[in-house]
């Protein structure tokens, strides 16, 4: 494949043998933005990279509305730039992997960024930008803020963050980084999509390191395991203030399920993988981050909490033989407790919550059941804590929530012993 | 009159001497056979341990798979006294076959010729199994997760759908009265199928076209917010 893909840039551009940034677009059918998304990135490069030498790369995965075409128009002579099939040409996804998309909803999108760490390592690029080509809200700003602290810093990788509603992302708030936080010892928002900046360091351990791309939950969830594994390997980590996130595709409101098998999956996946690294760390310690400081926003319609009540209570009747496996006997005690509570009285406590989500991992790790169904099963349970978080902020601000959060955190890293405790002699 | 008595009585005894002389050998290789097959099981269960099958057992579902279906004992402790069986008789039957008595003539040959037909139907019945709760805990979770009330009626759908197929094929295998098998399988199973045609079809026509139409224009009752 790195050979295919090193020939395909030297056919279309022969005279890119080193260049100082490498600028990737992964696409699949994104004729409608891609065209502005570029126009936003000539314009940052043009501010802020006027004198390096750049390549754009355009990794298409079978776009039918002429995606390709539109890069090279909208490029034309200005930069030199290049189409790769990162799939190889006349090859096509596993149609077993037709629905096991990326949440970002793009297919081969693990080997459009495989292949952009092989160009980096190949082109010797100082700094690689990856920009997603379905965001609506790229601004010339985002090349500056995910390059120049790989360029000037020694950042190894910049993670993206976004300015969204306040609830907005309550999987990554409530599970995800806090879990990253209290494993690794590093605050990192854990967001995903829309923009990444990488340092050839980076890039070409992510190439070289075989196991990380090995099993069901790297192969379909690129975008929640690059921050895991940048601070696991104990990379510098960044984090760029995007502003907005407006894309064509809503991630995750297509199948939560799925998301949440994806993200929690590779959290608990690599976690198998970095156990040495991750059991010695207490405490955690901020990130760098670039960009004008954002405000939470206040969601624009009321979040309703019933539906997802519903789904945590009938979790409650129909689970239990499978969560009886999965959780410790004082967890599932608590937990039943829960189904006793009026909807406006339900209360999922956070102490709980973290006990929850340690006891997942651990059975995770013994495999107690299938891992797709143990991941699967979780989603009650997630959906308990998220409307337990929603009723217990809703009168107050966004700092009310961003407080919560916090707080979330801070409990998941007083509690890690029960985890390692657990999961060392389970 | 008592010398041919004494003759008589000479003759009889060395006749069943000779013959103990002839049997004692086969009795000897038959107790062999007894003992051999039950060091056989002790060797078989000590690995058992070593490798901790127990363990392998649980992680692959073995052991909740038979617990639901209302087997309490460990997975070792089954395949252990399994093979102990299998081994003890597959040596008695030797042993039995050693006597060269008449009647149990050719005994060997035919258990012989019968196992493969066992080991097959035991491996059918074991992968049913699994693969009736396996997918019995899929379809579960997915319902629950989709909200759909009657999730554990579906899941119990599929698990003994796959149960009686399985137990149909094992039956098969084995031989064991395959023409009123076939019959009964393809009864119940076009029966079900036939109901749940007429339940859908009449009962739950609305329903269905509602869920069709829903999927169709991916309408979904989504949350307000994303979760990534």
């Amino acid at each position: 494949m790195e050979d295919a893909v090193w020939k395909a840039v030297q056919e279309q551009c022969p005279d890119a043998h080193q260049v100082d940034l490498l600028i990737a677009l992964p696409s699949f059918n994104h004729a409608s933005t891609i065209g502005s998304v570029l126009k936003a990135i000539l314009a940052g490069l043009n501010a802020s990279f006027a004198n390096a030498s750049i390549l754009i790369v355009n990794a298409d995965v079978g776009s039918q509305d002429g995606t390709p075409d539109i890069v090279k128009q909208t490029v034309g002579a200005l930069v030199p730039v290049a189409v790769i099939q990162p799939l190889g040409e006349g090859s096509s996804a596993s149609p077993f992997a037709l629905n096991r998309l990326s949440y970002s909803g793009m297919p081969g999108r693990e080997e459009a960024f495989k292949s952009f760490f092989v160009l980096t390592q190949r082109l010797q690029a100082k700094a690689c930008a990856v920009i997603d080509a379905n965001m609506r809200s790229v601004t010339a700003e985002w090349m500056s803020l995910l390059v120049k602290p790989v360029l000037e810093s020694g950042a190894d990788y910049v993670a993206p963050v976004f300015r969204r509603p306040r609830y907005e992302g309550s999987l990554t708030n409530n599970l995800i980084a806090p879990l990253t936080r209290s494993l690794y010892g590093k605050r990192v928002g854990c967001q995903v999509g829309g923009g990444y900046g990488f340092s050839p360091k980076m890039a070409s351990t992510l190439f070289q390191k075989k196991f990380l791309w090995e099993g069901e939950a790297a192969r379909f969830a690129i975008d929640s395991w690059l921050t895991t594994v940048a601070v696991a390997e104990g990379f510098q980590v960044w984090q760029a203030r995007l502003g907005a996130k407006v894309q064509d595709h809503k991630a995750g409101a297509a199948d939560v399920a799925t998301s949440l098998v994806q993200a929690v999956g590779a959290s608990y996946h690599y976690m198998e993988h970095y156990q040495d690294v991750w059991e010695k760390p207490t405490g955690s310690s901020a990130v760098p981050e670039v960009g004008k400081p954002m405000e939470t926003e206040v969601e624009a319609t009321p979040i309703h909490v019933e539906r997802m009540m519903k789904g945590f209570r009938q979790g409650l009747r129909d689970l239990l033989p499978i969560w009886e496996v999965i959780l410790a006997p004082e967890t599932l005690a608590g937990v039943l407790a829960l189904g006793l509570k009026d909807d406006e009285d339900f209360r999922y406590p956070l102490a709980l919550w973290v006990q929850t989500v340690y006891d997942f991992a651990v059975a995770y790790h013994e495999k107690v059941i299938h891992r797709e169904h143990l991941l699967r099963s979780l989603m009650p349970l997630y959906l308990g804590r998220t409307s337990s978080v929603v009723l217990e902020t809703r009168g107050g601000g966004p700092e009310m929530v961003q407080h919560t959060v916090e707080q979330g955190c801070q409990t998941f890293e007083a509690m890690k012993p029960y985890l390692v405790d657990r999961w060392r002699f389970q | 009159m008592s010398e041919m008595w004494q003759e008589a009585m000479i003759a009889a005894f060395r006749e069943m001497m000779n013959r103990a002389v002839l049997f004692l050998p086969k009795l000897m290789a038959m107790v062999t056979f007894l003992a051999v097959g039950w060091l056989v099981k002790l060797l078989l269960m000590h690995i058992l341990k070593v490798v901790r099958f127990e363990v392998f057992c649980e992680r692959m579902g073995l052991t909740s798979a038979l617990a639901k279906g209302g087997v309490k004992q460990r997975m070792s402790d089954l395949i252990g006294r399994f093979s102990f069986w299998v081994v003890f008789l597959f040596f008695a039957f030797m042993g039995v076959d050693a006597l060269d008595l008449p009647a149990t003539a050719n005994l060997m040959s035919a258990i012989l010729g019968f196992l493969p037909h066992v080991i097959a139907a035991i491996l059918v019945g074991l992968l049913g199994i699994l693969l009736a709760n396996f997918s019995g805990e899929a379809v579960l979770i997915a319902a629950v997760n989709a909200q759909i009330q009657g999730a554990r009626f579906m899941a119990n759908m599929v698990r003994w759908g796959i149960i009686i197929f399985t137990g149909a094929m094992v039956l098969t295998q084995l031989g064991i009265a395959k023409e009123i098998v076939v019959a009964a399988f393809s009864i119940i199973f076009g029966g079900i199928v036939l109901a749940m045609a007429i339940a859908v079809g009449l009962g739950g026509r609305t329903i269905a076209k509602e869920a069709l139409e829903r999927r169709l224009r991916r309408e979904k009752a989504g949350d307000e917010f994303t979760h990534i």
